[in-house]
């Protein structure tokens, strides 16, 4: 007995044809998958360039770097009432830090307050103005002020004598002094003036926070000038470099245990200050991140269960509109395999032209979002690779059914069928 | 001996214990090149015995050879093949694909057992000089008249050279005129030494074929043949 072979482009060809002559309907039924689609590809889009920027950015605070402070993270209302009842951290604080912990490299000292920032008739309000000990530049990566921003940093001598320089941040001179060399300029804040005498190259924001919106001098001078009582944020923070990466854990322990003991800690009680890592950083927003990513998988997928479950609708409805078509291809010889694959075929093409559709605006909207909101986003191969699996397995799987349903029909009724 | 019926039963189960036998032990033999009309009130087991003879169903007793080929208990994609192969089924209304061009109706058969594309061209294009429509070939069914339909239809039986040319009830949904154009058609076919079978049960097509069988409850009644 001889095969009847259907060449498969013959049956694309006849899929192809019957689409065409149902337009709007094939472009309606595509709605649901292009919606699945298009969410894959702008949410893991934002996602992957949320990720890399904050990867970026912990990268600059250094793998051998944490910060101590009073808050720590704080993740709900209780964490905000009860690091509010404790007590700052002082200088007494961090020259024990400094004597107790024989793996810290650097401890260095920021202070932050509000003010404004004035240069001739243009100003700032409330610019974080941030008073660092020198070492602070070699604790943050913001020594890149050397190679890749302009003028210098802050120096020992600056420090010992009070002096009023500032670095500057780059959204403030860019204000200040557009199209002219910063550097040396004096500037005034509150009521106080100061030498400009670096910027470092311009970082963007992070987490909602304007990296390029501050004025940093020297520790002295801020204690001098702008020390102030009443200021919630009058405690200390502690930007702590350990010697080396192994040693990181252990220095964070000697800071522990030193501060434990002069604040009078109670044995099994937490700490009563913040300790803050890139790692903790990395792992607080892994956790947030994940949780998010599960609940838009979960609404990716019933959008694209929703586009499965209309294209299965419309390929029934086709498959009960065409029954004598079907008919008809059968008393000329067609067998069930090429029924099935024209059907197939045709649920198939719809998904991956959604899909296609889905991709195509997704990546539309990644980048509208990413050029029109702080949000970024990275484009990821792999999501329109997986976009057009999952579409192509959304055709498939809610096709089969209908196509299987064309295929078994007899033909004897199906040529009946008014 | 093209075809060879043997005592054929057909029996439809319609549930509940309730049988109808619409064929009883029917015996048929056609040579090849017959015009044979098969006549039959409703209810005679004509149109069971057209999907039998034409592949479309299997019987439930009994023995049919097409073409020195046992069919009656092949599975449904042998029976595609057989339908392929050796049959040309033209139907009362037409069953053309309404989107496609007659052309491409004609072409259908031959896309369904793999013909190149350039030969199916070909032979597409001699079925439709042989019913007269190669001026028609890419007008769709409904610019097309009724009896231009047909003849699409006979070309599509054509095309890929079948045994028999089954036909049910082929002058149906035409007025006399066109009826009469049509048969014209199957009579210049015959003489061409093409077997045509027609289903019908009206008295004056089955007078164009050489050969009337007459059946009634699933029975031969009266198997004439005339003098051509």
């Amino acid at each position: 007995m001889g095969k009847l072979q259907t060449p498969i482009w013959e049956s694309i060809k006849i899929s192809l044809a019957s689409l065409r002559a149902n337009k709007l309907r094939s472009i309606l039924t595509l709605i649901g998958v292009i919606i699945g689609v298009m969410s894959i590809i702008t949410m893991v889009s934002l996602i992957s360039g949320f990720n890399k920027l904050v990867a970026d950015q912990l990268a600059t605070l250094g793998s051998t770097t944490f910060i101590v402070n009073k808050f720590g993270i704080i993740l709900s209302d209780d964490d905000w009432f009860d690091a509010m009842k404790r007590k700052d951290l002082t200088l007494a604080d961090y020259q024990a830090v400094v004597d107790g912990c024989s793996e810290c490299e650097e401890v260095a000292v920021q202070k932050v307050s509000n003010r404004k920032v004035k240069y001739g008739r243009e100003h700032f309000s409330r610019v974080p103005i941030v008073g660092i000990t020198p070492n602070y530049m070699k604790v943050v990566a913001l020594d890149d002020i050397v190679d890749k921003g302009q003028g210098r940093v802050i120096t020992e001598f600056e420090n010992d004598h009070r002096r009023q320089v500032v670095i500057l941040g780059p959204e403030l001179t860019e204000k200040f002094f557009p199209m002219l060399d910063p550097v040396g300029k004096k500037i005034r804040i509150g009521d106080v003036d100061f030498t400009v005498v670096g910027v470092p190259k311009k970082r963007g924001s992070f987490l909602g926070d304007n990296q390029d919106r501050f004025a940093a001098i020297p520790f002295t001078t801020y204690q001098k000038y702008f020390s102030n009582k009443s200021e919630p944020w009058e405690g200390l923070e502690f930007f702590i470099k350990a010697k080396d990466y192994p040693t990181m854990e252990k220095a964070q322990d000697q800071v522990r245990a030193v501060l434990r003991a002069r604040r009078h800690v109670p044995y099994h009680a937490k700490d009563d200050f913040g300790m803050v890592s890139a790692e903790t950083l990395m792992d607080l927003y892994k956790q947030v991140t994940t949780g998010i990513s599960f609940t838009l998988v979960g609404i990716v997928s019933i959008s694209l269960l929703v586009g499965g479950i209309v294209i299965m609708n419309i390929m029934l409805v086709s498959v009960t509109e065409r029954t004598r078509e079907i008919g008809v291809r059968k008393a000329l010889g067609a067998r069930r395999r090429s029924i099935l694959l024209q059907f197939l075929i045709e649920s198939v093409t719809l998904a991956v032209v959604g899909g296609t559709a889905g991709i195509l605006l997704g990546v539309m909207l990644a980048k509208i979002i990413s050029w029109t909101t702080p949000i970024p986003a990275a484009i990821e191969p792999w999501s329109i690779i997986a976009g057009l699996l999952v579409s192509t397995g959304v055709g498939v799987f809610f096709g089969v059914f209908p196509a299987a349903k064309a295929a078994r029909l007899d033909p004897i009724e199906a040529l009946r069928y008014e | 001996m093209l075809i060879h019926i043997r005592n054929l039963w057909k029996t439809y189960d319609m549930g509940q214990a309730v049988q109808v036998q619409a064929l009883r032990g029917l015996d048929l033999d056609i040579e090849r090149g017959e015009y044979i009309a098969i006549m039959g009130p409703s209810g005679s087991g004509k149109s069971t015995l057209m999907n039998l003879i034409g592949c479309l169903d299997t019987p439930t007793e009994g023995t049919y050879e097409l073409n020195g080929r046992t069919v009656s208990q092949l599975t449904d994609d042998e029976l595609a093949y057989i339908r392929n192969k050796e049959i040309g089924f033209v139907f009362q209304t037409f069953n053309l694909l309404a989107r496609a061009t007659a052309l491409h109706n004609v072409e259908l058969p031959l896309i369904y057992n793999g013909t190149l594309a350039s030969e199916r061209k070909k032979k597409a294009a001699q079925a439709m000089a042989a019913v007269d429509l190669t001026d028609r070939a890419h007008h769709k069914p409904n610019e097309l008249s009724g009896g231009q339909r047909q003849r699409v239809a006979i070309a599509r039986a054509l095309v890929n050279s079948p045994s028999i040319i089954l036909a049910d009830e082929p002058t149906g949904n035409l007025d006399s005129a066109t009826g009469a154009e049509i048969m014209q058609l199957f009579n210049r076919l015959s003489k061409q030494g093409h077997t045509i079978i027609l289903v019908t049960h009206e008295h004056d097509i089955a007078a164009c074929a050489e050969r009337s069988v007459h059946l009634r409850d699933g029975k031969i009644e009266k198997d004439e043949r005339r003098a051509a």
